[in-house]
């Protein structure tokens, strides 16, 4: 529960608390968005990373949100806390997964290689894209954690959008 | 503490930086000022609050930026 006293819980939680500040709100959806809205990066990767990020601030809010079309099992979401050692992650899955694995809390140990191999995949637009979106959902993880956001379980048709909801 | 750029810069004759690494999205730059903006002109603590915590937190990250 959060520890604000006049937030509520609708529409979504996220909103509920963001929403004080309807200003900051709008700005935030229109930001954050844009990754699912404009397809900026393929929807997939940035399942998988969001997801790797939550796992690693364990936080249940962020994990409680599930991104119904972007393609990722049940079974791959499980993998994600051993993907190392799981075949079943593209090669540039496992180049976004290796930066954000460090982006929370090792960001100074990112190597040039890693980022190498995120941009042999990736063209560099999208690689831009998809490391501001790795430190957005280290961002939005940290704000869930701090402003007390309930988990609300929920499969979504996308985590945020410009013109819809922000879970 | 690394503050060497590892993308290039989307601007023609311009090093790359934060803006000019993320000229490579234009639509989510944009996007980002505006959220920033609001940040930094908006809200109840007064801009040497913020900027305390803004260079606060940039020590505790070792964010030479």
């Amino acid at each position: 529960m959060t520890w604000l006293r006049s937030a509520s819980d609708t529409p979504t939680p996220f909103e509920g608390v963001l929403g004080l500040r309807p200003e900051l709100l709008a700005a935030y959806r229109d930001f954050y968005g844009r990754l699912w809205d404009d397809r900026l990066v393929a929807p997939r990767l940035l399942e998988l990373c969001r997801l790797r990020v939550a796992l690693l601030h364990d936080c249940q809010a962020e994990l409680a949100v599930r991104h119904e079309t972007a393609g990722v099992a049940a079974e791959e979401v499980a993998a994600l806390e051993q993907w190392q050692r799981n075949d079943c992650f593209t090669p540039v899955e496992r180049a976004a997964l290796a930066i954000a694995d460090k982006m929370p809390w090792r960001q100074h140990e990112i190597s040039d290689v890693e980022v190498a191999a995120l941009r042999r995949h990736l063209p560099e637009a999208e690689a831009v894209a998809l490391v501001l979106a790795i430190g957005l959902f280290d961002s939005h993880c940290r704000l869930r954690t701090v402003l007390g956001i309930e988990p609300r379980r929920q499969t979504v048709a996308a985590p945020a959008s410009k013109r819809g909801r922000l879970y | 503490m690394s503050t060497t750029p590892r993308f290039t810069s989307a601007v023609t004759d311009q090093p790359p930086d934060f803006s000019t690494v993320l000229q490579h999205q234009p639509a989510l730059l944009a996007a980002f000022w505006r959220l920033y903006g609001i940040f930094w002109s908006q809200g109840a603590l007064d801009h040497r609050a913020k900027e305390v915590a803004r260079i606060r937190n940039a020590r505790v990250t070792n964010c030479g930026f």
